[in-house]
Order: C-alpha cells, then structure tokens, then sequence
C-alpha cells in the first residue's frame, strides 16, 4: 500500500498521510499490470442525458481518495493510481490531486506553488504530463518536480551526526513495498548504479504472521492476522547484532524478552493475548540475511549497498560510504542503523585490506570512513526534505512558473535545477 | 465532491487527535492554510504542551470586526478566546486538561472558525431587512453596503434593502479558458430559477466587467476583461431564522471557491475525455501498420529459424 | 449542414489518395541529406500545388505535397466562444503528444489548428489507404468530440448551479 504525504512547507510533518488510492463508481482498472490502454468511460458511448435528477455529466467527481477510499470499497471500486512509484492511470491521478488540494489540504491552486516528487528514473514524458496538469487543470503558480532521493538527502541534515549539509550520498528508502538503494553525486541521480530490494514492510508483515502461525498462535482471528502481525511488527521488532546470541538471551532471560500483545476479537469484541517472541528479532533480519524468509532473493542489504557504491563512478564512492542515509518507514526499527553500518564497514574493510595484501603490502589506503545517518524524520523523509526545501527564500526561482508554461509548454518540467544547500 | 465542506479538516483531525484523553499532549507546531488566503498556526505553548492555541490570520480581518465578527465569535468561543498571538488576527487557547465543553461540539464549531468569522455582515444584513420591512417609510441611504476585500483584486459585497438582501461577487479569471467557462457556468446559475423546483431560489444575475449598478460608485474597482461580478439576490425566505440561515450563512461564503473549484474539475474531466480519445485515435493509427508476421525461416541446412 | 459534410469528406479523401504518392527523395540542395521537402520548400520543381478543400469560410483543409512528403492541415469548426477554446485545448493536448502520433505536426500551419506531415518513411510502414482513413476520420471525430465536451460542459453547469442553488 503505497502512502501519500501532503502537507504545507515549512511544517514538520505531513497534515495528511493517506493511501494513494482511489474510489471510483465505474468498474476498477486492469490491474494485472499489462500496460493497458485505458477502458473507454461511458460518457463516449452514452448520448448527452438531460436526465439530471441522477446528475449524470458529473459522475466523475463522484470519488473517494485515502482512507475514504478504503472505507468505501464495498460500494466503489478501488484503483492505484501509482505502479512501482510512478503514475500509470492519470485519470485517477489528476482527480485525487483534485481532491487532494480541494477537500484536504483546502487552498486555490492558483494562489500557491506545489512541490511534487518523483522516483528515480521516472520518464521525462511523466514530468510533461504533471506539468500539464497542475498548470492547465489547476492553473498553480509555479511547480517543481523534485527526486525522493534527494529529498531524503536533504532531510537528514537535521541529524546532529551530520557537519555538513551535502547532496551526495547514498539513500536507502524502504517503504512498504519495495525498498531501493540510490546513489547520489551532488544532487544528481546516478541512475545505472540504482539497485531494488525486493524486501520490504510488508514481506516482514508476512514473515511475522507465518511465524505466528506456525507458532501456533490461533487466538489471532483469521480476517486480522495481518493487521495484528503488522501491529507486532512495528511496536516488537527491533535488530540485534548477532541472532544466535539473542536466541541464548531469550532463552536464559524470557521475562525480559518475550511480549504480550493484546488484542481485541474485531467482531465479538473479546479480548486475547498473544506471545511475542523470536519474531522481535528475526523479522528486520530478512534484511540482513534474506535466506531465513524464502530462498528466492539471497542478497544482503548491506551488500546491495556496497555494490551500488563499487558501481558508482570511482571519485564519488568515499563521499557515498560517509553519508548513508535512511528513508521510509522499514527503516525505523531499533539499531536498524548501527547494524547496517557495522556489517558495510566489515565489507569495505576486507576489500580494503584484500588490495594492501595483493599489493604486497606497498599500498595503504585511508580508512573508509562508512555512516549510515539516522534521524528523527526518517520515516517521512521524503515529505520532510521537501517541505525544508520548499520552505527557503529562493524556492519560488527553482519553480517554474505558470507564464513559463504558457509561454513554453509542458517541456519545461523536464528539467528540474537541483536545489544549493540551505540556508 | 459537488459542494465544498464548510469546515477545515486539519484542524478537526488535530483537534480530534489532541481531544482524545488516550493520547498524551505532546508539542504540536503547524502552520496551515485554507481557502480565501487565511492563514492558521496551530501550537502547543513552549512551557506547556497541555495548552494548544488556534490562531487565524485574514486579510479582510479588520472589516469584519467593523461588521460586528466580534460579538459573533464571542457567542462561538467565548471560553477560549485570549489575546491574538503576535503575527495574527485572533486566537483561540484550548486545554488539553479540560476542554470546555463536548468535545465532538467543540470541534465541530472551532473547525467551521473561518465560516464563522465571516458571518457577522451577513447576519446583519440579514437583520437590518428585517428591521426595515417594518418601517412605513424606508430612507434606502440608512442601508449600508458592507464591502469585504477578502482575497486580492476579488470582494464581497453585501448590502440590505426594504425586502431583500444583495450579495455581489466581484471574481478575477486569470484564464480566458476559465472565463469562457464561467460564462457557460453562471448562464446556468443564471437560468436555475425558471426550473420549478427552484422557484424560490435566490435570484442570480451576472455580468462580465461592467460592475453592477449598487456598486458602482465604490472608489478602486478594477476593469479588466478577466473581471467578473455575480450578483445575488436573497428573499426572506432564503434566509429564515434557524438552520435556513445558517447553511445560507455558510453556503453564500464558499461561492467564488465553489465556481473556481467546478471550472477546474471541467477542465480535468476534458482531459480525461481527451486522453480516452487520444487512446482511440492511436488505435485507429495502428491499424494502418502491416502486422508484422512471426516468420519461420529454414537454412539451406534445414535447420529453421524465427525472425524476430 | 451535414448535407455538406459527406461530399466535404468525399472530396479530402480522393484528394489526399491523389496526394499520397510519395517516393523517397534526397535533398537537391545539401549533400547526402534527406527531408520532407514540402517543409524544406526550398526546391520548386519538386512541390505540387497546394489545394485547399473548404467546407465553407471556417471549415477547410489545405493539402500541400511534395515528391517525398504530404502535408495536411485542418482548420475545425468553432462556431462560438466555448467551441474556440475546446479546440484549442484539443489540439493543444493532441499535438503534446505528437511523438506517439508519428504523423502529427508539433505546430500547426498558419491559419490552421492542427497539421499532419507524411513523409515516405510512413507510406512505406503503413498501408496509404488506412492513413487516409485515419485522417478522414479524425475529422470527423474531432468535431464530434468538441460538441460532446461542450454539451458536457452545459451539464455541468446546470448540475453544478442546480447544487448550489437548492435549498431544503
């Protein structure tokens, strides 16, 4: 489930996180991922009714987005608008913005300029069409198009670890479905050296709730066992820095490890409890040692990250290993950090002392100074770095404007300037 | 969406969220906005994160109060109003410890602020006609025109007469696209009333750069072709004590939001339609291109091949 | 006025049919260069005539060729204020996405509202007879499609002033 953030610059948080997803009373698209053609809506086919008592010739705004969405989904069909981070239906796209900017956050597009982000990689043919439609639809003042990562670079520099407020550096994002290890040279993507991981929130609410199972934790009523595991996922789980010494740990002192969840039955109403135990530690480290969930994707995170740096061309790699930074909410558990810094230093070394040995110890190279930043906005990073960003005095020249755009056209959007360092 | 909401919904989720006794007062610092170029800060006290205070921010703040906005937001919020905080018009000071009322109450009536804060010239024009429909002999120079600059280079007009009260939009349509629109839309708001289930509906009239005749001797109108003004007229019975009153009170305020926000839909509901069309035609294109055949080709060897 | 129409049609697709003879061509004036001469027009003997077919004064089509290349410009309907602005959103969006289009013009000729360029490349990927269709038809889809939004903008009008205006 993928999440929308908005909100107003300037401000710590989003005023709303909701899913991006949206209600719509014509039947759902095809959402087998195939790239489909767009299903021709019935207004092309129907003659103009003037039977207006069933206010036909505006069903189109007769939509939920977010959580009205969700509460919804008996009566309305539910669409996802966004596919691997970009908008793929941009029917749906424009009127959750529609509402987004009308019912939500309640402004007149014509009096504001909107920061929007994209995923790396994103087609420029994408950045047209956005720009299309907040300035044609919503006629914004002015519109910048900014990249997650870099947003996310940004928003670190609120962390007390860091001296220096840089765009290079190394992102991890991990949100709910994918999680993506993305270089960064001074504010510039370096797409080809981009690696995915396919682990992510919710194989590690899975691999909870199979763990539960097998458990045989039968308390749990079936319809919520996701719910629940998710919920013992984010209030339990934490990462250890060596399982089998936390195997012994919980062994000779369980009272100080093993958990209660309680919870209460969604339909009867009564109350359970459920154990929570190994799962604490095991879920966050599919991360670490993906063969313990499934053994189709083996890789561990830290070693996705060391390579996405050996990728990277051959001046920017020290400033990448020194300005690791964590994003999105599978980032958040406990150590997360400390963990993942401590095991790419481990790599980083043995490479380094592996070339001083095959030098035949002529050579000596500086230590690689690896951190991996965490900070008290990680989980909204990107929505964070953004509302900072947006927030500086010359934002409103990083936009582009309105009578660019009619001057031009959608081709402006094209190209975003990478923002200086604040302040 | 067909109609706007009358309240704001950060503030009633921030209020509804820092209400519920489950959870613990913790800092809270936002600044939002909402239409017509108000401007909110929501924020616990430094000292005291059980405080929150609510401050609103208006450009037309100070007409209001000549309008009498005062006493109507005294019989709102008595209970929590404080000095306004540096920076804006008015605030509100909540605490977490002890709200003041129901909670479900409270929020509702803190999130509808900005409606309430606009209300006063209605209510009193609304109650001047009554007044004058008494008198014998009506002097119509006693009637005061109420002008409220609310948003930059657009204003509200409100002004009673012996049976009737006038309210007139004055909008700017920074788009010919918009304008053109507006022209189809206000013909309809124009037309509604000849419908018979909306006899009684206020009577709109609309005119595009020529002010309408009671306001055109007010100093500093703009003429410009991207210039509007709606007109509308309320009888009595569009405005009878009670809830009448006060959804007309509320409905009245969001006109000019309500008529950009339904241009802008338009505008988006032609995009979709043109992105179905451009699909079509695209189709159309392709079946001018030759299927390309999957062709098995054999070697002189006899052994076959596809041609990719 | 629709009894115009069919002979109006009529005439643009023998006319582009005629047209559409299009064989590739380098360019005479700069070496080992090969463009769509009718844009170039730098070459006299290797245009034709141009021919404007015309419905009535709003309503017409200009057909240009060359030895390699065809070009077709349509002006549409607009009889008021909202058609005028319908079309040029239309045609604004379409030629947007002029890429996936192939054949359409970023820019239409002067005095037109939306140009279409065949050069021999597309006549020897595509069937002549179907491009053809292709454009008679947009024709007339074009038209459909601006009185379909605008009977649609007028729905809405009334929907949206009949919603604001009710009272219970």
């Amino acid at each position: 489930m993928t999440f929308t953030k908005m909100g107003f610059a300037g401000n710590n948080d989003p005023s709303f996180i909701q899913p991006t997803v949206i209600a719509t009373r014509d039947g759902g698209s095809a959402g087998s991922g195939a790239p489909s053609v767009p299903s021709k809506p019935s207004f092309l086919n129907s003659s103009a009714s003037s039977n207006l008592a069933s206010k036909r010739g505006i069903e189109d705004l007769d939509f939920y987005i977010g959580d009205e969405a969700v509460a919804n989904s008996k009566t309305y069909a539910l669409n996802y608008p966004i596919r691997h981070g970009q908008i793929d239906n941009w029917d749906h796209m424009e009127r959750y913005w529609e509402q987004s900017i009308f019912k939500y956050l309640r402004c007149e597009p014509e009096d504001h300029s909107f920061l929007l982000t994209e995923p790396p990689l994103n087609p420029p043919e994408n950045r047209e069409n956005t720009a299309e439609i907040m300035f044609e639809s919503f006629n914004v003042q002015g519109l910048y198009i900014a990249v997650q990562a870099v947003l996310a670079l940004a928003a670190s520099w609120t962390s007390s670890k860091v001296n220096e407020q840089t765009l290079t550096g190394t992102v991890i994002d991990s949100g709910d479905g994918v999680t993506h290890v993305i270089p960064v040279a001074e504010g510039y993507v370096i797409g080809s050296s981009i690696k995915s991981v396919p682990i992510a929130g919710r194989d590690l609410t899975s691999f909870v709730q199979n763990l539960l199972r097998e458990r045989g934790e039968n308390m749990i009523p079936a319809e919520d066992s996701l719910t629940v595991a998710q919920r013992i996922k984010e209030q339990y789980s934490y990462v250890c820095p060596d399982i089998v010494k936390e195997f012994k740990k919980y062994d000779q002192e369980g009272d100080k490890y093993f958990k209660k969840y309680e919870g209460v039955h969604s339909v009867t109403g009564k109350p359970y409890s459920v154990d929570v135990g190994f799962e604490r530690f095991l879920a966050p480290e599919i991360f670490f040692n993906p063969e313990i969930a499934s053994s189709d994707y083996l890789t561990p995170l830290p070693e996705v990250v060391d390579t996405v740096v050996q990728t990277s061309p051959i001046d920017v790699r020290r400033g990448l290993y020194k300005n690791i930074v964590l994003s999105g909410g599978s980032t958040m558990f406990e150590n997360f950090g400390k963990r993942l810094q401590r095991d790419i230093k481990r790599i980083a070394d043995t490479r380094i002392k592996r070339s001083e040995v095959l030098s035949g110890g002529k050579m000596h190279a500086t230590p690689m100074e690896v951190n991996v930043i965490s900070h008290k906005k990680q989980r909204y990073a990107v929505w964070f770095g953004g509302s900072l960003l947006a927030s500086t005095g010359d934002f409103h020249s990083y936009c582009h404007t309105k009578a660019e755009y009619d001057e031009v056209g959608p081709s402006i959007a094209r190209h975003n300037r990478v923002f200086g360092t604040v302040g | 969406m067909i109609l706007l909401d009358y309240h704001n919904r950060i503030i009633e989720d921030t209020l509804k969220t820092r209400f519920n006794p489950e959870n613990k007062p913790k800092p809270v610092d936002m600044s939002i906005v909402d239409f017509d170029g108000v401007s909110y800060h929501l924020s616990t006290l430094d000292d005291n994160d059980a405080k929150l205070n609510l401050s609103i921010r208006w450009k037309c703040w100070n007409e209001l109060v000549q309008y009498g906005a005062l006493d109507v937001l005294k019989r709102e919020y008595s209970r929590w109003i404080i000095d306004p905080e540096h920076g804006y018009d008015f605030t509100l000071q909540f605490d977490l410890n002890d709200i003041g009322g129901d909670p479900e109450d409270v929020i509702r009536r803190v999130s509808l602020l900005k409606r309430n804060a606009m209300a006063a010239p209605f209510e009193r024009a609304f109650d001047a006609q009554s007044l004058a429909e008494q008198e014998d002999h009506w002097d119509p120079s006693s009637s005061q025109l109420m002008t409220i600059h609310y948003r930059d280079g657009e204003a509200i007009y409100v002004q009673n007469q012996q049976d009737r009260v006038t309210v007139i939009f004055s909008t700017l349509f920074k788009e010919e696209t918009d304008r053109v629109f507006a022209k189809v839309f206000l013909q309809e708001f124009v037309d509604a009333r000849k419908k018979p289930h909306l006899q009684n509906a206020p009577q709109v009239i609309y005119s595009h750069r020529e002010p309408p005749l009671e306001i055109r001797h007010v100093p500093g109108l703009l003429d410009s072709e991207s210039q509007g003004y709606i007109t509308f007229v309320l009888f009595p019975r569009n405005y009878a004590a009670g809830a009448v009153r006060e959804e007309t009170i509320s409905r009245i305020q969001i006109f000019r939001d309500y008529l950009h926000y339904h241009i802008k839909c338009s505008k988006a509901y032609m995009h979709s339609r043109m992105r179905a069309r451009v699909s079509d035609f695209l189709k159309v294109l392709n079946r001018a291109k030759p299927e390309i055949q999957a062709s098995e080709k054999k070697l002189a060897s006899g052994r076959t091949f596809r041609r990719a | 006025m629709s009894n115009t129409l069919r002979p109006y049609l009529n005439a643009v697709r023998q006319t582009l049919t005629a047209a559409m003879c299009l064989e590739n061509f380098s360019s005479q004036v700069a070496e080992r260069h090969n463009k769509p001469e009718v844009e170039v027009r730098a070459s006299k003997e290797v245009l034709l005539n141009p021919v404007v077919i015309s419905r009535n004064d709003k309503e017409r089509v200009l057909i240009e060729t060359s030895v390699n290349s065809l070009r077709v410009s349509i002006a549409i309907k607009q009889a008021d204020e909202i058609e005028r602005i319908l079309a040029h959103k239309f045609t604004r969006f379409l030629t947007q996405r002029a890429e996936s289009f192939v054949i359409l013009r970023r820019k239409p000729i002067e005095g037109y509202d939306i140009s279409f360029l065949i050069t021999n490349a597309h006549t020897e990927q595509m069937y002549k007879h179907k491009l053809v269709d292709f454009i008679i038809q947009f024709m007339e889809e074009v038209d459909k499609e601006i009185s379909e939004m605008k009977l649609s903008l007028n729905a809405r009008a009334r929907i949206v002033s009949e919603s604001y205006l009710s009272q219970t």
